[in-house]
């Protein structure tokens, strides 16, 4: 490809990343397509063309099915209570007049420490029987030792995805709010508007974008959970806490099954794909009507 | 201020409490129990019993130094490599008019919406075909450049004023030179956001070292916590605690440290 510029040597200067982004970025994306339609054994470094046999494999294989069915479990239970919950913290601390930054710093710390530490923690918090979370919420609720129940593990990975999760959206509602502009508010308010009907009409419109994209990356999130699915269950017991992200890195390295890995990993790029655009594309777009009505 | 606005202001910060005990609660029991005996971590240990032991104890079965040195090198590497890379390309991005420019844009945009968990499998393949398994290069090498990288610094460069670039120009300062002489101390703000963005992430990240990883040998800290807590499963939890503690305290400190550049920097978050 033959770059004109003004100046000579200014090309030269895209060379070293662009570069790097086609050998790490495009050729693999490239020959995960490739993987996918061949048996192809990393030890012996021998490969048989299979054509679809890996997508008929996988596709139809029970361990695949839960996977799906867990992945979507999980981002019904992670991203409505991380989005609603850290609006409430958010409208909160805006609210105050002293204090906020600490709120703020208190809700942002578990983003800003390693999850994979802490999720040995919570596996500790979960410990059966005399763990913190059945000592309180499970004599309430009348359950115990989720790591080892196969309803409750995913919830319980659940819970620290969005732990992990609220600070992220804590932040970008913070400064949605901040744009928020104050005398729209003031003459709602002097227009006799209650706090319920300043926030429904002023606030949540002026919210969208900020809304919009957390909701996104919140669900592009849930949708890589990796971490505390490895440390406190390792997808059990039997599955019943496996994702699709665990699955491929459970198939394709840990068992070396290159094929199966790759046709996951093509669903799981196709799905993050799919869900970002029909978000943007269904909430996006209201939201774009509204801020013009 | 009314008698109503303090209440309210009163109520709003109990409540902010209630939901930052829930925050906060992982860190102090995993600090309590890893200063606590082993016979006494289910409970009835009082201020009096508090022991360095299960410190001593995670330090012996897991070499902590190796995997700070590890992870710090890790992190250095890769935020090197993408400043070194992106700032220049940003810069020709945002600066220059040339015949495959849109081109150029749309892989960088491509690139951006590709999730890191995708080339896994065949990053792997290609690493371990040139017997590169295991090995520092193998942690660094997805992330020598970044597609995000580019395109914060081409938006952060393109709000910059024309007037330093043509007086540059009139200087006869070089391509080269304006990249690092002239663009580079105009963008500060933005490379230090994206240093700590960075950081964060290659430090943080378990999934990539557990895809190229097979040994203890280059384990960075997240790897070596998890095969720690995989060996002692069950056992220990005072040991547990206190790895989990060596683990997560470099960066907790440096957030204490620098709480409105991590916020600024980790909440840039819109790509892996």
């Amino acid at each position: 490809m033959t770059l004109r510029i003004r100046q000579p040597r200014a090309g030269l200067l895209l060379v070293p990343a662009y570069v790097l982004l086609a050998l790490t970025v495009v050729a693999p994306v490239l020959v995960v397509i490739v993987l996918s339609l061949f048996d192809y054994d990393p030890l012996l470094g021998t490969a048989d063309f299979v054509a679809l046999d890996n997508f008929g494999r996988v596709l139809s294989s029970d361990e695949f099915g839960r996977a799906l069915v867990n992945t979507a479990i999980y981002l019904i239970l992670t991203v409505p209570v991380t989005l609603t919950a850290s609006m409430l913290v958010a409208l909160g601390i805006h609210s105050l007049s002293w204090g906020g930054t600490l709120w703020r710093n208190v809700y942002f710390l578990p983003v800003a420490s390693t999850l994979a530490a802490m999720a040995v923690a919570w596996r500790w918090l979960f410990y059966g029987g005399s763990g913190v979370v059945d000592a309180t919420v499970g004599r309430v609720l009348g359950v115990e030792d989720w790591l080892h129940s196969t309803t409750l593990a995913l919830p319980a990975v659940a819970v620290v995805g969005t732990w992990e999760n609220v600070g992220f959206a804590v932040v970008m509602f913070l400064a949605g709010l901040s744009a928020v502009p104050p005398q729209l508010l003031e003459a709602a308010r002097l227009d006799g508007a209650g706090a319920w009907s300043r926030f429904w009409h002023v606030t949540w419109p002026a919210l969208g974008p900020a809304v919009v994209f957390t909701l996104i990356i919140t669900t592009r999130n849930a949708l890589k959970v990796f971490d505390q699915v490895r440390v406190m269950t390792e997808g059990g017991p039997v599955n019943s806490s496996t994702t699709l992200s665990y699955l491929l890195w459970e198939r394709g390295i840990r068992f070396l099954d290159v094929g199966g890995g790759s046709v996951i990993t093509l669903v799981l790029l196709a799905l993050i794909l799919g869900v970002t655009a029909i978000q943007l594309g269904t909430v996006g777009l209201r939201w774009e009507r509204a801020g013009t009505r | 201020m009314t008698a109503r606005v303090v209440t309210r202001q009163v109520l709003t910060h109990l409540a902010l409490a209630v939901g930052g005990v829930v925050m906060l609660a992982p860190f102090a029991i995993m600090l309590w129990t890893a200063f606590v005996p082993e016979r006494l971590v289910f409970g009835g240990a009082g201020l009096g019993d508090l022991t360095l032991e299960n410190f001593r104890i995670a330090v012996r079965e897991s070499d902590w130094l190796r995997a700070y040195r590890s992870s710090v090198i890790v992190a250095a590497v890769t935020f090197a490599s993408q400043l070194l890379t992106c700032l220049p390309a940003g810069y020709v991005l945002a600066r220059h008019r040339f015949r495959g420019r849109s081109l150029a844009l749309g892989v960088m945009f491509g690139c951006l919406i590709v999730p890191g968990m995708v080339i896994a499998i065949p990053s792997y393949v290609m690493i371990s075909r040139v017997g590169l398994l295991d090995t520092i290069a193998a942690l660094v090498w997805p992330g020598l450049t970044s597609a995000f990288g580019i395109f914060l610094f081409r938006q952060f460069i393109l709000t910059l004023p024309q007037s330093i670039f043509d007086a540059a120009r009139m200087d006869r300062v070089g391509e080269f030179g304006m990249v690092w002489r002239v663009v580079l101390p105009n963008v500060k703000p933005a490379i230090a956001a994206f240093g700590i963005f960075s950081v964060v992430s290659s430090w943080n990240d378990l999934f990539w070292a557990s895809v190229v990883l097979q040994s203890s040998a280059n384990a960075t800290v997240p790897f070596a916590i998890t095969q720690f807590a995989d060996q002692e499963a069950g056992v220990r939890y005072g040991a547990q605690m206190a790895a989990a503690t060596l683990a997560v305290a470099p960066l907790i400190v440096a957030f204490l440290l620098a709480q409105r550049q991590f916020v600024r920097g980790i909440n840039l978050n819109v790509a892996d």
